[in-house]
């Protein structure tokens, strides 16, 4: 039987057995925490930064990602401040100017709030969350694919380049991959300069809702948002 | 020449007893040696051919028969490399600066053999014209309280008796003989101790967190992976005197209970890692590492580790990625390294400057050590003090010595003439500060407070030759060729802020884009993962705070006031001061400049590259940057 601890998120008392992350209880209780590197069961690396949250600590707030904040006793968290609002919207604009052509990417930038792009876009087509090189090395254990390079040049590649034998072409990394879900109508065009817009529509449903409650959004299922879970 | 016992072949030390009677041994031996002659062997002076001078003054005293009366010893750095490389002569501790192989003949016959002094190689004070004799006359180390650095020119790192006969291991032994890991640590907590490493972080608390965490088996790593553009002052201790950062390793992993330690010293470092190896192996034949050190209870070893040359890499988290065998890669501190760190033990990880406190501490007492420094900051620190500065150098000085003192009265002010604008302190992660903050005391906290920090303690002095928004596009074209990539606001976000600064210097800014920029900067500092993210957006802000008419001048006017944005300037030349000799048209590799012989030269600015050579070519100040 696994311990179970009890924690304060946004106000609300919640149990979770020890070892779960902060991420992974506040979904189970229902209040959304944006997420994008994140699939569930599997080794978090923090790479995308949006679900960052407020750890209350002696009083004083540490900013950190909720998928690597493994749930404490007596723990506080907040999810939705203020600032935290703000800085994920930095941080989505961030992803989207880098990839604005994933709908998985533009979905979760407007459901971050980003109404506007503060810089160039730039048409990539990775923003390196590293979903595909956990589903290789974590679920399938083949290690087959993984990062190459430092900073501005970091990818995600094969060892020493080329396809190892042990590579079996599942195709999981492509099905995990934010950037392969089919793009809706209004999606974006190479080159074009622009949020299309057409997700805020969907935000309806969750913009009147009590905040920071998951309503299941449609939203969360083109980001793969762990309530609809790894499918 | 004295033979020094080679230190392989020292008896294994049994007990704290048996050291102290080698230390009597060797003390009464070194009395024995007529002169000694102590050359610093540091990067920086060999950098200006030392190891000629040593050379050619070798075969000079054996040419004199001087080799029974005479040592040679080759010493670490002594940090004012600025007039390296360096000599002291025992006795006398007369001291030469800037020599050069042909005056080897000189200094044997007449100093060594004659006694007298030779003016010529004495250090000459640029603001009175006086020859210095010794180094306590001039002012750059006078102004300084060189607790650790001192130690260099007394030791050859190779050689583990010169530092057994300075004291060395004396702590170690007092530590073996009576204290228990707990008054050890009381010891280091009275000091007030904080780590040199850059974040400043109380080094007891640290340690007694590590010694509380679970486990039996237990790490203490020194970071040597020194990395700041201009900071060498953990090369320079650890190349100079190794066996005071394994005493003070020894010493810690005496505190928290820890049996294995490792040196984590970057590759591009060849002098620091052989006399680390060196210094291990030596201390292991003496029987001051290894298992029952001195006798007792107690067994420690150290190993080195060479780093690969991974900024990011001198982040604890990342740094212990390394040392496993993993990507270097930093990860989440939620649960700190003092708790799981290296192979999930627990684990002590301090900066090399850190770790050479320790003895110290130790011999003294930790009230001695607080009784220097400011309330929040204890002991000295070392500063390695770069750039637009008469004096470069390894400077240490008490923590609270203002600004001033350190670039004025050791740095001896700007060369040429020039008037000094900013400081940037603690290299990447740190911040530029303007000269009206000077006076400020440098501390952790004072300099945290002012937007920049002490870092490991690199100090980059700029004059009004300097275009703070092109410094800030330096760290971050630094920071960006050096951030991991992992997480998106340190990859994204410092790519993307070096996008505007970039802008601003080749005259594509706007206004809007410094709102764009602090909020930017803030994001990075907030969400990012490790401590190379958090703090990188400090030199923009830094810039912003203290030089924002600078960035509005670029942006606003299209001009950059220093004269280094290429973009933003013009070169030209001034009909009345040019002679017309013609230097420059030659030096130009762009073929920008013309003119016949005594006739004013012109520039074509459709050629000109702004490289910058003519104006170094110069002698009439004829080229004028607009």
């Amino acid at each position: 039987m696994k311990k179970i601890v009890t924690l304060t998120i946004d106000g609300a008392t919640t149990r979770a057995p020890k070892g779960t992350t902060v991420l992974d209880a506040a979904i189970e209780y229902g209040i959304c925490i944006p997420h994008l590197c994140h699939i569930p069961n599997m080794t978090d690396i923090g790479a995308c930064r949006l679900c960052i949250v407020e750890n209350i600590v002696d009083g004083r707030s540490r900013i950190t990602t909720s998928c690597t904040l493994d749930v404490q006793e007596g723990m506080v968290i907040r999810t939705n401040t203020e600032r935290i609002r703000h800085l994920r919207r930095n941080i989505a604009e961030l992803l989207v100017a880098q990839a604005p052509n994933s709908r998985a990417v533009q979905d979760m930038a407007v459901r971050c709030g980003v109404k506007e792009v503060r810089y160039p876009f730039r048409n990539d087509d990775c923003i390196l969350c590293g979903r595909c090189v956990r589903i290789c090395s974590d679920m399938w254990q083949a290690r087959a694919i993984g990062f190459v390079g430092r900073g501005a040049e970091r990818r995600v590649g094969f060892p020493f380049g080329d396809r190892p034998a042990y590579c079996k072409e599942c195709n999981s990394c492509v099905d995990t991959c934010p950037m392969t879900i089919v793009p809706c109508e209004g999606s974006m065009k190479p080159g074009e300069a622009h949020l299309c817009g057409g997700c805020e529509s969907q935000l309806s449903m969750a913009s009147g809702a009590q905040e920071a409650m998951c309503v299941m959004c449609r939203l969360g299922e083109g980001f793969k948002c762990s309530r609809y879970g790894w499918q | 020449m004295p033979t020094v016992k080679n230190a392989t072949a020292l008896e294994k030390l049994s007990s704290p007893e048996s050291l102290e009677a080698l230390r009597k041994d060797i003390q009464a031996r070194s009395r024995q040696t007529k002169i000694t002659v102590t050359m610093c062997g540091g990067t920086g002076c060999c950098a200006s051919r030392a190891q000629d001078v040593m050379d050619a003054l070798r075969s000079e005293i054996k040419k004199n028969r001087l080799e029974y009366d005479v040592r040679v010893r080759i010493t670490g750095c002594h940090g004012f490399c600025e007039q390296g490389p360096l000599m002291i002569i025992d006795p006398g501790n007369v001291f030469y600066c800037r020599l050069k192989p042909e005056h080897a003949a000189d200094i044997v016959s007449r100093t060594l053999a004659g006694g007298e002094v030779i003016e010529d190689l004495l250090y000459t004070d640029p603001v009175t014209g006086r020859k210095a004799r010794t180094e306590s006359a001039i002012p750059f180390y006078r102004a300084q309280d060189r607790q650790l650095l001192s130690l260099n020119k007394l030791v050859d790192p190779l050689c583990i008796e010169d530092y057994i006969g300075a004291g060395g291991y004396a702590a170690l032994a007092k530590a073996l003989s009576g204290m228990t890991p707990a008054a050890v640590l009381e010891q280091v907590k009275k000091s007030g101790l904080r780590g040199r490493g850059g974040g400043g972080y109380p080094t007891a608390k640290k340690w007694a967190e590590c010694a509380d965490a679970p486990g039996e088996e237990k790490f203490v790593i020194c970071n040597a992976d020194e990395g700041d553009p201009g900071a060498y002052m953990d090369r320079c201790l650890l190349e100079g005197n190794p066996h005071l950062v394994l005493e003070g390793m020894a010493l810690g992993a005496l505190a928290i209970g820890a049996q294995h330690g490792y040196i984590y010293v970057r590759n591009e470092y060849p002098l620091a890692v052989r006399h680390a190896r060196a210094a291990v192996e030596s201390a292991r034949a003496a029987g001051l590492l290894g298992g029952n050190i001195l006798g007792s209870e107690f067994s420690f070893d150290v190993d080195i580790a060479r780093g690969g040359g991974a900024f990011v890499c001198g982040e604890s988290t990342a740094l212990i990625a390394s040392l496993e065998g993993k990507v270097g890669e930093p990860r989440p501190k939620d649960v700190h390294t003092v708790v799981q760190g290296l192979w999930d033990k627990p684990t002590t990880l301090n900066n090399v400057e850190t770790w050479a406190n320790v003895p110290s501490i130790i011999t003294n007492g930790g009230a001695w050590f607080a009784s220097k420094g400011t309330k929040g900051s204890k002991g000295t620190k070392i500063f390695a003090l770069t750039g637009r500065v008469k004096n470069t150098g390894l400077v240490e000085v008490p923590m609270g010595t203002s600004l001033r003192t350190i670039v004025f009265d050791i740095g001896g002010g700007a060369p040429e003439g020039r008037e000094i604008k900013a400081v940037q302190t603690g290299g990447p992660s740190g911040g530029c500060l303007p000269l009206s903050m000077f006076d400020m005391p440098v501390d952790f906290d004072a300099l945290r407070e002012a937007g920049s920090m002490v870092g490991s303690g690199g100090i980059v002095v700029m004059d009004d030759k300097t275009c703070m928004v092109d410094v800030a596009k330096y760290f971050l074209t630094f920071l960006r060729d050096e951030s991991c990539g992992k997480c998106s606001t340190c990859r994204l976000g410092i790519d993307r802020m070096l996008e505007i600064v970039t802008d601003i210097t080749e005259g594509r800014g706007r206004l809007e884009q410094l709102d764009l920029l602090t909020d930017l900067a803030d994001t990075v500092a907030a969400a990012s993962l490790c401590g190379l993210g958090k703090t990188a957006p400090n030199p923009v802000l830094s810039t912003l705070k203290y030089f924002e008419e600078e960035y509005r001048a670029h942006i606003l006017e299209q001009r950059c006031p220093a004269g280094v944005c290429r973009s933003l300037i013009e070169y030209s030349i001034d009909a009345h001061a040019c002679t017309g000799c013609g230097t420059c048209a030659r030096a130009c590799p762009h073929g920008a400049i013309s003119g016949g012989k005594k006739q004013p030269h012109v520039l074509d600015a459709s050629l000109c590259q702004k490289c910058g050579i003519c104006i170094s070519s110069c002698k009439f100040g004829a080229i004028l940057v607009a």
